[in-house]
């Protein structure tokens, strides 16, 4: 039987928890550290994924008022709140030899697979959906990434929810609602659910549920489903040191967290009429690829399958033809549920609002005076 | 890696290691005068919510880039060995790197045995 290290932490800064979890997954490749699971909480913090602007994902001016840090991951996928309700889930293995980027969704999906076996044992049926995530009959209970060091480590990052406060992460993340009302928050509510939402309705008692008592229940669920002995054990002296340098080097530096890249975002939006009512669309661009998409709109129709339609076209080519592709195959899956929703009016108004974001882009690469230029970070 | 008649390389990626990644949605690629040197980073790529670094096939220096690539990551799942290249590379160290590369007569066995090695481990369909 493998023996994987456990380590356990809470409360640490954005930039030391990220620098820890490069650095384990660093050795776990060379091969100078044994595999690590390693399930801990931060202080309250903002993360964007790798190629994200940050500038376009998080309300900065918020994040700087109520000194919340920022920074930037070095898994993909979006951004996200993390603190004392949020777990982290870091599993670092080394990649076996030969199998460079072997079947990326499969390895999720197998990494994910102590979260979910976790989670049963409190009764809550999790799935591996969509573009990696794990739900709760639909509902987003945690989003996963994964990256791959040039030493050949593996790490997979879960951010689980045990809690949600939903109005601080509307102000912290940039979202399209132009206010945070009830409504907002109830929208949200309807695409996400945590560990404790769960249980109570479920009508078990969970507001005590501990996150101590959540980080030993996906212990057990790793232990299970990789039929592993995990021991518990803690950083090396010599991962200390890197990790001491690293935060130093890269996760305090702005270059890394406020890094550009060749390709500038754009924005585009499209208000048009249906026969059931009013559809806004808005999109990030960035080249020819549609980094994120926001469907509104006042007609009747299920969250889940606007959320499920929002998350297929996430990093999604703008090609329209691929766009109709995807929106033929969401709406075989949601048939009844969309059927208020023409697809026709969807694809209209995604297209308008592409356009548009491609205006912008070229208006703003044609004028050096409207864009800032800023030399490439090292890591860039 | 193709090496064309004024020994410049030209980087891409393989249908092999396509497949088994998926749809590429973002690249980073080093810039036109930059160093690489082989086997280290000399960018980064984003794939299915997987993050990695791309490495240098061979070292030397970035004499273009290819712009289309970035603004469109599908090009290189589309046309990786036409328009979806990475980077040109001139060589700085060639005679030495070049000899424990696969190439010539020898590419066709090593390909079939790598896709029969993905296969087994149920990698490839």
């Amino acid at each position: 039987m493998n023996t994987w290290r456990y380590i356990k932490n809470d409360d640490v800064s954005a930039s030391a928890g990220l620098a820890a979890d490069e650095v384990l997954a660093n050795h776990a490749g060379a091969g100078t550290s044994q595999p690590t699971l390693r399930l801990y909480t931060y202080k309250p913090c903002a993360l964007v994924g790798r190629f994200q602007t940050i500038e376009t994902e998080l309300n900065l001016n918020y994040c700087v008022e109520n000194k919340i840090p920022v920074n930037r991951r070095p898994t993909g996928g979006g951004a996200i709140i993390m603190g004392e309700d949020q777990l982290g889930v870091a599993l670092v293995i080394p990649e076996k030899s030969g199998e460079t980027y072997a079947s990326v969704r499969e390895r999720m999906a197998q990494f994910s697979q102590g979260i979910i076996s976790g989670l049963a044992s409190l009764d809550i049926q999790v799935e591996f959906r969509r573009k990696n995530d794990l739900e709760v009959n639909g509902k987003k209970i945690a989003g996963l990434g994964l990256h791959k060091t040039s030493t050949g480590g593996l790490l997979f990052h879960g951010s689980l929810l045990v809690g949600l406060d939903v109005p601080f992460m509307l102000n912290v993340l940039k979202t399209p609602f132009e206010k945070i009302s009830d409504k907002e928050i109830a929208t949200v509510s309807e695409r996400t659910t945590t560990i404790r939402r769960e249980l109570c309705e479920s009508s078990r008692l969970a507001q005590s549920l501990r996150i101590n008592e959540v980080r030993r229940i996906i212990l057990n669920g790793y232990k299970t489903a990789f039929d592993t002995n995990i021991q518990l054990g803690d950083f090396s002296n010599e991962e200390i040191d890197e990790i001491r340098q690293l935060e130093k080097d890269k996760y305090m530096d702005t270059n890394w967290i406020f890094q550009t890249t060749d390709v500038l975002d754009s924005m585009g939006k499209s208000i048009i009429k249906t026969d059931d009512g009013l559809l806004d669309v808005r999109i990030v661009l960035a080249g020819k690829m549609i980094k994120s998409a926001y469907i509104g709109g006042d007609f009747f129709t299920s969250e889940h399958a606007i959320a499920d339609l929002e998350q297929s076209l996430r990093w999604h080519s703008s090609q329209e033809k691929s766009i109709k592709d995807t929106l033929i195959q969401v709406y075989k899956r949601w048939s009844g549920d969309l059927e208020n929703l023409p697809m026709e009016s969807i694809l209209k108004a995604m297209t308008l609002a592409i356009q548009k974001a491609e205006i912008m882009a070229r208006k703003t690469s044609s004028d050096p005076y409207g864009c800032f230029v800023s030399p490439r970070g090292v890591y860039a | 890696m193709e090496k064309d008649e004024s020994g410049h390389v030209t980087v891409g990626m393989d249908e092999l290691g396509l497949d088994s990644l998926g749809e590429l949605v973002y690249l980073t690629l080093p810039g036109v005068g930059t160093p690489v040197e082989m086997g280290k980073p000399m960018g980064s790529m984003e794939a299915a919510k997987m993050t990695g670094e791309l490495c240098a096939p061979v070292s030397g220096i970035v004499i273009e880039k290819n712009d289309a690539v970035l603004q469109n990551p599908l090009l290189v799942n589309e046309q990786h060995y036409d328009k979806g290249w990475l980077v040109k590379i001139k060589p700085t160290n060639w005679e030495e790197e070049s000899v424990s590369m696969v190439s010539g007569d020898n590419l066709a066995p090593w390909i079939e045995a790598e896709i029969e090695r993905f296969e087994t481990k149920g990698i490839l369909d």
